[in-house]
């Protein structure tokens, strides 16, 4: 008896500890902004608005979340056409070696958005004229994204039985039909996730973009974060904890949505 | 009208799911396509609906050749066995989904789904998603979507083996009476031999890809073709007893039978004899089956009889109150039987 509550104590003990561990880090996020003088530790802020309009002033802030946007939004557009397309194809149609292609595709595709094809990236964009484009690293960026993305959403497709479509294609419609009315909205919750997963990673993404963009006013703000250090290449604590925070705003608030709106499956139709 | 001629379906890899089949289905005639799994009924009924495509042989609906044509253009409507009912849509929408594609205004199509769905009893539930219908009201949506496009040709796949056991007979009679008000020619699948016999103008009893014998429910079950017809046919397994004529007499499992005419001293025979066709006493006489009771179902109204004889089993069906003890010495006397040679239809017994 005695020994089963100190086992509970120290389960619970221990659960506490490792979520105060990563927890820290979010209170700091919400409370460093606020702070006249943020540290690296977390405490009971000294009430301001000043970082704010601190990072306001900076010429790159606002404009950098702009270019956030539009890479990260073209680049899950991209992906999830373009995954959603191939996935179908993949899951309806019996090619020889498919499993083994795409696990290929997505062991490759590490490699692409890798430290290791990082020259050759540079080589082909420049010779593309892609270098300080926002398609450019929309491209290089989509190409990472696309294997894993294929291999989620295939596993969608194949979740849904293909007699919704025969069905649909006895009563006449095109394939480009059965796509539209059929598969898109059975399978809304894996684009949708494929979207929010694909518009993520892009929002944190750093070296490509770094090493694509030299404009700064093309950069998104995971490059001009690495902007808000001093010369002496100190982090300015106090504006990257505020550009941080602004940052992350969208992609939660994104996320919050996509969840709330898609994060159900559709049941029945189908007797099992 | 449908027809088919020298229909041939191989899949990649050899299987062989049709053989040839020739077979005429008349104008509202209600067909089944009968068999056990993998005897390729469903792979016919697909590539009626032309979503499989035959390797040789060609189809025809109302005298047009449709074998080349895609399955939207064959004007026929098919029901899934798992009805295949679009979850994201209404009722209403589902059922309206043909009209959708055929670009019928908005008006007229919720006017048509709305007409359709009363005459099915789903006129409440016009607003239900799929997810929010039992699965009777499933089935009938399916079968609403199908009505609504008007087709030329019904194709059901095992259109009730997805209701429980006493929903399926409800749905049965409701199928039965809808399909004759329709008067559409509808082909339906089914593994269940009760199902065919009770729906269907016409049965063809499938196996390995080739039609064992096509005929009406009376033909089916009185004069089974085969020997694996007369097992598969009857709701009770119909007794296949191995017999030899021999000095003009027909010996099997132990009773002594009259010959049947043309059949020479020392032929096998398979004797067969539905539980139901026979009677059993427990007088001793040589023209019946000796055995001892071995097992006895309630069947509710009687009750199913084995008799464990020197060679095979043999069952018997007697009335409710007659059923003898266990362990008795019985004979089982057959009223209406058949001779099997090779395991063809030969004759009736005499």
């Amino acid at each position: 008896m005695i020994r089963h509550t100190i086992g509970r104590l120290a389960s619970t003990v221990f659960i506490a500890v490792t979520l105060a561990l990563f927890t820290l880090p979010m209170l700091w996020l919400a409370s460093a902004p606020f702070d006249a003088t943020p540290t690296i530790t977390t405490s009971i802020p000294e009430f301001t608005l000043r970082n704010f309009a601190a990072i306001l002033d900076n010429p790159y802030a606002l404009g950098s979340i702009r270019n956030s946007v539009i890479q990260g939004g073209g680049a899950a557009a991209l992906v999830v056409v373009l995954a959603a397309l191939a996935a179908y194809a993949l899951s309806r149609v019996r090619v020889p070696g498919r499993d083994l292609l795409l696990y290929l595709l997505l062991l490759l595709s590490s490699v692409v958005t890798g430290t290791a094809a990082m020259v050759p990236v540079f080589e082909l964009a420049t010779r593309l004229d892609l270098i300080d484009t926002h398609l450019g690293v929309i491209l290089v960026v989509s190409g990472g994204l696309l294997p894993a993305g294929i291999f989620i959403l295939k596993d969608f497709m194949d979740e849904t039985p293909t007699s919704y479509e025969e069905s649909a294609r006895v009563f006449g419609a095109s394939p480009l039909q059965i796509l539209r009315h059929i598969v898109v909205p059975l399978v809304r919750p894996g684009l949708a996730t494929i979207a929010v997963w694909a518009l993520a990673s892009v929002w944190g993404g750093f070296l490509f973009q770094f090493i694509l963009l030299r404009d700064p006013d093309k950069a998104p703000g995971s490059v001009i974060l690495y902007t808000l250090f001093t010369e002496g290449g100190a982090p300015k604590l106090d504006l990257i904890s505020t550009f941080s925070l602004l940052y992350s705003l969208p992609v939660v608030a994104m996320y919050l949505f996509v969840s709330q709106r898609y994060g159900f499956r559709f049941h029945g139709g189908i007797k099992r | 009208m449908i027809s088919l001629h020298g229909l041939t379906k191989v899949f990649a890899g050899g299987v062989r799911a049709l053989d040839a089949i020739d077979l005429t289905i008349a104008d509202g005639e209600f067909f089944a396509l009968l068999g056990p799994s993998g005897c390729g009924k469903t792979t016919l009924l697909r590539t009626i609906a032309g979503l499989e495509t035959p390797t040789s042989g060609t189809i025809r609906i109302n005298d047009t050749d449709v074998t080349s044509l895609p399955p939207g253009r064959r004007d026929v409507a098919m029901v899934f066995q798992d009805y295949a009912i679009f979850p994201h849509m209404s009722v209403a929408d589902n059922i309206a989904y043909p009209l959708r594609i055929k670009k019928v205004p908005r008006a007229q199509r919720t006017a048509r789904a709305a007409e359709v769905a009363a005459t099915l009893s789903l006129g409440g539930l016009l607003d239900r998603r799929p997810s929010q219908l039992s699965g009777g009201q499933q089935q009938r949506v399916a079968l609403a979507r199908a009505i609504a496009c008007h087709p030329r040709a019904f194709l059901f796949d095992e259109p009730l083996s997805n209701l429980d056991a006493r929903l399926r007979l409800e749905a049965r009679t409701f199928l039965k009476r809808l399909q004759r008000d329709l008067a559409v020619t509808t082909v339906f699948v089914t593994h269940d031999q009760a199902e065919a016999l009770a729906l269907a103008d016409r049965i063809a009893v499938m196996s390995n890809g080739r039609m064992v014998q096509v005929g009406s429910p009376t033909d089916v079950f009185q004069r089974p073709a085969t020997t694996f017809v007369a097992a598969f046919i009857g709701s009770t397994p119909m007794n296949l007893l191995p017999g030899k004529i021999a000095d003009g007499a027909l010996h099997v499992a132990g009773a002594t039978l009259p010959s049947p005419t043309g059949l020479p001293d020392g032929t096998d025979i398979v004797y067969g004899v539905r539980p139901e066709y026979t009677d059993l006493t427990t007088t001793e006489r040589p023209d019946a089956f000796p055995g001892a009771v071995s097992v006895l179902e309630n069947l509710g109204t009687s009750t199913l009889v084995t008799l464990e004889t020197a060679g095979p089993l043999i069952q018997t069906v007697v009335p409710e109150g007659d059923e003898p003890r266990l362990g008795t010495r019985a004979w089982a006397v057959p009223r209406r039987a058949l001779i099997y040679r090779d395991d063809l239809l030969h004759t009736t017994a005499p």
